[in-house]
């Protein structure tokens, strides 16, 4: 007998309650590895500096696995694992919140149907956030298996759609922790502690419906088969280069020229216009005259605007494409560069490992290749007074 | 040892420390640069009476006014002792002016008109004659 998972709280109060086992161990320990891998993507999404990315990715696809195995589950595990089950659930969902109401909510074996929505609602919205995180990493960050499918302008904008989700997250958290805490109240049952040994506390005569075993085999077997289909498809996405990273060739004149005296900066940090302007204008040059042979300067320029910001689909091409009005030769000057900065410390830029706003490299480990992915920010430790 | 081998090991070592030191002091390239420059000098003054490393020394250590307000002086960037290493405004390493400290200075060229004709404009805003030039740069190769 199934599909029965409903009842009427009865006389619960006057005697213990039955412990019926209800939770597999492998959706209790789903259960936990989520939160725990939430837990790491909030924090380290909200609150962390840029250079936690990597864990917040780890984080991440530690989310797409789980995610993945509870949807197998979901058709092969046992009873109370089953999306079938929890579907069920909801069709009660009316005399469920009219319980609710009188404050004396109807006990279920497994989930009542309020918690099984927000099991669906759940799934959605992780679903969503994986989707559209891996949308950001590549389209901004040029990484992971869509970066040679997702350009610039999708990626960014599935960054608000992502921030949108992660905020939604963390209000349906709060509900799902709240939502436990009131019926654990009102029924005066510790529903916690079922997450953890498995059994929920039941009223007395309740009669319980004979649960259908998990079948291990079974999601064994399809977890094989789409794990084998993940990673022939993630190997053939992996193959393709990313999306607007061209092949640049060293020029040794730009080289030992400008980078006598400053960082070479990536040709892709300034557009054209910039970089021809900065050329016509050597001998007054950030307050230096930096003149030039005519011919190293024309081989500069026809250099550096061959390779632009506009020939770039990167995070930084794009940002800095949009120059200062007033100083469009400085890149420091643009709003997102002062955006990005502000929380800097002016002493870590004096400092003798950095020098100069200008000096990229100095935390931007991967500066000289223009991709300043968030992983290869390495701040200098500077001594305090 | 015996010390008639010592002697000897002695001699030649003292041979190659004199080997290292000697290209510095006398680089043909260098010469030639120089002799350029007082060439340069006679013809603007006929009473020109060769460099000096002592006002080669006073023009590389002086304030100077009328160029970038930014770099009044060589040693904004080249630091006060031209044996150490100096710093561009942006932080890059400069290697030495000495050229006992880094052999390879004033023998191209090329290279010594670019920086006379960037930084004499920093730092003065004029073009440097061929005096200081040639003064710069004997100082500078003594030091």
């Amino acid at each position: 007998m199934t599909g029965q998972n409903y009842a009427v709280a009865g006389d619960e109060g006057s005697q213990p309650p039955q412990m019926v086992r209800v939770w597999d161990g492998p959706t209790r320990l789903f259960h936990w590895l989520l939160v725990v891998s939430v837990a790491v993507a909030m924090l380290t999404g909200f609150l962390a500096p840029e250079w936690w990315m990597g864990t917040h990715l780890f984080a991440g696809y530690a989310i797409v696995l789980l995610l993945a195995f509870r949807l197998i589950w979901g058709v092969f595990g046992s009873e109370y694992a089953r999306l079938i089950n929890l579907a069920r659930s909801t069709r009660y969902l009316g005399a469920y919140v009219r319980g609710l109401a009188l404050l004396r909510p109807p006990h279920y074996v497994g989930h009542n149907p309020v918690g099984a929505l927000m099991i669906f609602a759940f799934f959605g919205v992780f679903l969503g956030l994986v989707a559209t995180g891996l949308m950001v990493q590549a389209g901004e960050e040029k990484q992971g298996p869509l970066a040679g499918i997702v350009g610039y302008a999708v990626g960014h904008a599935g960054k608000e759609v992502h921030e949108f989700l992660a905020f939604a997250a963390l209000a349906m958290i709060a509900i799902h922790i709240a939502g436990v805490l009131v019926e654990s109240w009102l029924q005066n049952v510790n529903l916690t502690r079922g997450m953890i040994d498995g059994r929920m506390p039941l009223p007395r005569g309740f009669r319980v419906p004979t649960p259908r075993a998990a079948r291990p085999l079974a999601a064994g077997a399809v977890m094989l088969l789409i794990t084998s289909l993940s990673s022939a498809t993630l190997y053939g996405l992996s193959r393709m280069p990313p999306l607007g990273i061209p092949i640049m060739p060293e020029n040794a004149t730009y080289r030992s020229e400008c980078g006598a005296c400053h960082w070479s900066f990536h040709p892709s940090l300034l557009p054209k216009t910039s970089w021809e302007q900065l050329l016509a204008e050597l001998d007054e040059h950030f307050g230096e005259d930096a003149s030039l042979p005519a011919d190293k300067k024309d081989e500069i320029a026809r250099y550096l605007s061959a390779y632009s910001a506009e020939s770039w689909d990167t995070e930084a091409a794009n940002r800095f494409r949009l120059v200062s009005a007033s100083d469009p030769m400085q890149i420091t000057k643009t709003s997102y560069w002062v955006a990005k900065h502000r929380q800097i410390d002016t002493k870590i830029f004096q400092s003798a490992a950095v020098k100069s706003s200008s000096n990229c490299t100095a935390c931007h480990k991967d500066a000289d290749t223009g991709r300043f992915d968030d992983q290869k920010i390495e701040m200098p430790k500077v001594s305090r007074p | 040892m015996s010390n008639s081998r010592k002697i000897a090991l002695i001699s030649l070592l003292s041979l190659t420390n004199l080997a290292m030191v000697l290209p510095a002091a006398a680089d043909p390239a260098r010469d030639a640069i120089l002799a350029t420059l007082a060439e340069e000098a006679k013809k603007a003054d006929p009473a020109f009476g060769g460099f000096s490393a002592e006002r080669g020394q006073a023009f590389f250590a002086a304030k100077h006014t009328g160029g970038k307000p930014d770099t009044p002086s060589c040693t904004s960037c080249h630091s006060q002792d031209p044996t150490a290493a100096g710093e561009t405004r942006a932080g890059k390493r400069i290697e030495p002016m000495a050229v006992s400290k880094n052999p390879s200075r004033f023998n191209k060229v090329e290279e010594v008109n670019k920086w006379f004709g960037r930084n004499c404009n920093s730092v003065l805003g004029r073009e440097c004659t061929a005096v200081e030039k040639g003064d710069f740069i004997t100082y500078l190769s003594a030091k």
